[in-house]
């Protein structure tokens, strides 16, 4: 039993097939990455397993549950973190606090107790601060405290999302794109984290599109093309995979 | 000791424009509470305005949702405590209390379904619910009593004790109006505040980390409601008397004046803004009508020019928190 | 339980008064599509249309077409300074669509208050265009004045499809909803686009508040509820055509005009305002397509 199984995932958008039938398994603690050119479908694929849009058809099991069609926040709930391709910062907010938010899953409290403010109350919120500062530690946002989120650059937008996530304590981190829109020194960085991460016992699953960054940290990959899953295997396998050298690294040259 | 403890401890960062300000308005009370006379009724409103800019502020600037209906839950308020202690003769603290119960439970009986709506459709529906509201005030005269209004409504108090001398009323409703605060500035910096400030700007990212963003809402939108309907009862309590007009369009566009002048999504900036909205068309001294239009024309103006409020202008607006040696 | 007679004639009624928030719903749908923008104070222009025949006709005892002409161009006039002084201005720093809308009632508060202290306070009301009738079917009576309404509603929107379609204002106009960025890629003018759209807007407002003022009333506080049932109309129709708009506004008047056969006509705008909030949560899409999506 894979820790997250996907069985023939389909979404359908009037008449595009944005996902056919995927099936993949992520076995407990790998780093797993899916790759793909723009437009194969990574993104939908993400959408559907982290319950951001329903699919048309297919399974999703994670630990052992159902989770297709639940809410976000309940998957979230189960642990399941994901970030987002398009940085969602909570403006207006420190950095510190992003994290905080990071840990709603992990804490208690309501609108009572935050008025009372009881003892455990207290210590929580200590601990909450504590951990906040240790996980911007780890992502090497510690002097950024303070700062307002959304003055942050760019590529530490992306550390901060990856802190904020952590701070949920997933089990199953997601990743979609954290590399896009991040320059050679910025990626080493990152690529470093997500080890970082997995080494930490978290299991990841990655969208990617660069190939080397995936090739270099991943376990396993999966390739997708056209909506379809076309190869799935170890680095070495998909970089000598006919099909992905046709299909991805092919049009990827034509590109560059 | 972080200084993200109190509110108090935050502003201290900006200690002299703090205690400038706390300064300033302590002076403002004293005179007006030893002038007397008709500057204690513009105070008197300026503080029951300033609770419904609370909770106005709950949902609009932590939550960053837009309710042009919230007059509808001060309206009853308003109703609500009027027929109770003149049909019924309650306790006026009872009453007030017993519709906010009711105003608290009208919003989530409303809000839940409304809540789901996004963009013009959440903004229309919140705008019908306050004219709703108001042809109903102006309609139901069995309960009501339509575009009279209802007069004699008794002054706030538990059992013997009222509170009828003018200078005592406000002191009670500014110690209301701290309380509001206090409650608004603790839920800020709570759990459940950062859950409610984290949607303001992504329900994304905010469901992602395990938010259950409708309920967040609601609960957002409820504590909303809660402010305005006290604000409604104390009205009439203090001023003895309500009418339809008095929760109409004019109130949506007084309160959103006073946010945008006191700061959108600070914990201060609604008693603030209330207080300092209020005392300024007293020193042009203009009055009734041509005070709406002030108050309208203002609103437009600062919606223009300083979208933020006026507090941003000061360095005091909803960035404050984060502002570190860079910025400013 | 109502009569048959009672149901044919409120009917009737209804689709007069629906005629009316359909002109209202077009008038939405021009600036919507022009600029995204939804104007909540678009129920002053009625209000004003109303106010202004009703001072030229009774007060300055003017002809009708001219007292129509006249307060209909005014009220263009009064859209096109709304546009230019407060929602152009927003529109180029970005604002927020909650500014905006907060911009436009603080707009509408204001025309209201101008119009109490110039206009005054009372409900106004003029003579119906022609005198006589009703005209009697059986037992269901017809105002002539529906009439006016059916036969200058069908005009105008026979004239704004001509517009939209054949001229050349018309389909630039038409260019701008589908595509701003395109459209002022062309080399049209997308500003004074926007500024047209309000002026549009604003005569077909005047109009419906010119048509309707005789079979009802106009005073400052109309425009409140004639706002939100011309929105309501709008979503109906899903805010496309004009010919959509149209249809949302007369079923909406049709149900208006039912209920108060049942409940009493106090209640007319909390029934309309009830019908929206149903309209909205049980067909977020509108009857006839989507807000977002346009056909």
């Amino acid at each position: 039993m894979a820790f997250l199984s996907v069985r023939n995932l389909t979404k359908r958008f009037s008449g595009l097939t944005a996902n056919n039938d995927i099936s993949l398994d992520v076995p407990e603690g790998s780093l797993f990455a899916v790759i793909g050119p723009n437009g194969a479908g990574k993104t939908t694929f993400f959408n559907m397993v982290s319950g951001f849009l329903a699919p048309t058809a297919g399974t999703i099991e994670f630990a052992g549950t159902d989770v297709t069609r639940m809410r976000q926040d309940k998957i979230a709930a189960m642990g399941l973190i994901r970030t987002f391709q398009l940085v969602q910062m909570f403006q207006g907010m420190s950095v510190a606090e992003n994290v905080e938010v990071g840990c709603h899953l992990r804490t208690r409290g309501g609108v009572g107790s935050a008025l009372v403010r009881p003892p455990w109350l207290r210590r929580q919120e200590a601990e909450l601060r504590a951990k906040a500062h240790e996980l911007l530690g780890f992502v090497g946002l510690g002097a950024q405290a303070k700062m307002s989120a959304e003055l942050l650059p760019y590529g530490q937008q992306r550390l901060l999302e990856v802190a904020r996530a952590m701070a949920a304590e997933p089990r199953l981190l997601l990743l979609d794109e954290p590399a896009a829109g991040l320059n050679a020194h910025e990626t080493d960085a990152l690529a470093a984290v997500i080890q970082q991460i997995n080494a930490r016992g978290v299991t990841v699953l990655l969208i990617e599109h660069d190939v080397g960054l995936v090739t270099r940290i991943a376990h396993r990959i999966a390739v997708l093309d056209f909506g379809c899953k076309i190869a799935e295997g170890t680095p070495d396998e998909i970089k000598r995979h006919p099909d992905v050298i046709a299909a991805y690294l092919g049009t990827e040259t034509t590109d560059a | 000791m972080t200084s993200r403890d109190t509110i108090f401890t935050r502003l201290g960062r900006y200690g002299y424009f703090a205690v400038g300000g706390a300064i300033f308005f302590a002076l403002l009370f004293a005179f007006v509470f030893v002038r007397g006379g008709y500057l204690l009724t513009v105070m008197q409103l300026a503080m029951i305005y300033g609770v419904f800019c609370i909770g106005l502020n709950f949902f609009m600037g932590y939550t960053g949702q837009a309710s042009f209906g919230q007059n509808a839950f001060a309206a009853l308020g308003g109703y609500g405590t009027a027929v109770l202690c003149v049909q019924f003769g309650w306790e006026p603290v009872f009453a007030l209390i017993a519709s906010m119960a009711i105003a608290g439970i009208a919003s989530v009986i409303v809000g839940y379904p409304t809540l789901r709506l996004r963009g013009h459709y959440l903004a229309m529906a919140t705008f019908a619910l306050g004219l709703i509201t108001y042809d109903i005030s102006v309609q139901w005269t069995s309960v009501t009593q339509g575009y009279m209004g209802y007069s004699g409504i008794p002054p706030l108090g538990i059992g013997p004790f009222t509170i009828e001398d003018e200078r005592m009323k406000l002191v009670c409703l500014m110690v209301i109006l701290l309380f509001g605060l206090w409650v608004s500035g603790r839920l800020r910096n709570s759990r459940f505040g950062r859950a409610l400030r984290a949607i303001s700007t992504s329900e994304l990212g905010a469901a992602a980390l395990g938010i259950n963003v409708a309920r967040y809402k609601l609960a957002a939108f409820v504590i909303a409601a809660l402010y305005a309907s006290a604000s409604g009862s104390l009205f009439a309590h203090v001023v003895g008397f309500i009418s339809p007009e008095v929760f109409g369009l004019q109130m949506v566009v007084v309160t959103f004046t006073m946010l945008y002048v006191g700061g959108v999504g600070t914990v201060l900036g609604p008693a603030v803004g209330a207080i300092i909205a209020s005392l300024l068309p007293e020193i042009v001294r203009s009055t009734g009508r041509f005070q709406d239009i002030a108050y309208a024309l203002a609103l437009i103006v600062m919606l223009i020019y300083v979208p933020k409020g006026l507090s941003a202008l000061g360095g005091l607006g909803r960035s404050r928190v984060a502002e570190p040696g860079a910025g400013s | 339980m109502p009569s048959a007679i009672e149901l044919i004639q409120s009917l009737v009624n209804g689709v007069g008064i629906g005629l009316v928030y359909g002109l209202i719903a077009i008038g939405f749908c021009v600036i919507y599509n022009a600029s995204g923008i939804v104007n909540f104070a678009q129920g002053v222009f009625v209000m004003l249309g109303g106010m202004f025949a009703y001072s030229f006709l009774v007060g300055m005892k003017l002809p009708l077409a001219l007292a129509a002409a006249i307060s209909i161009a005014l009220v263009a006039v009064v859209g096109v300074l709304v546009q230019i002084a407060v929602i152009r201005p927003m529109w180029k720093r970005k604002a927020p669509m909650f500014a905006i809308i907060l911009a436009t009632l603080a707009v509408q508060l204001l025309i209201e208050q101008i119009v109490i202290l110039t206009l005054g306070d009372q409900p106004r009301t003029y003579p119906e265009f022609t005198s006589g009738g009703p005209l009697k079917i059986g037992q269901v009576a017809i105002g002539y004045q529906l009439f006016w309404v059916l036969g200058c509603g069908a005009l105008m929107v026979g004239l704004l499809t001509l517009f939209f379609n054949k001229t050349r204002v018309g389909r630039a106009l038409r260019a701008c909803s589908q595509n701003r960025e395109a459209a002022a890629l062309l080399g049209i003018p997308v500003g004074s686009m926007l500024v047209l759209s309000f002026a549009l807007s604003a005569a077909l407002g005047a109009a419906a508040g010119i048509l309707i003022t005789p079979m009802q009333y106009t005073s400052y506080s109309i425009d409140g509820p004639f706002g939100v049932s011309g929105f309501i109309a709008a979503i109906i129709g899903g805010f496309g055509s004009a010919p959509a708009a149209l249809a949302g506004g007369i079923l909406l008047g049709v149900v208006q005009s039912a209920a108060i056969v049942v409940f009493g006509a106090g209640y007319k705008n909390v029934i309309a305002l009830t019908v929206l909030l149903i309209v909205l949560l049980f067909f977020p899409k509108g009857l006839f397509g989507g807000l977002a999506k346009r056909a």
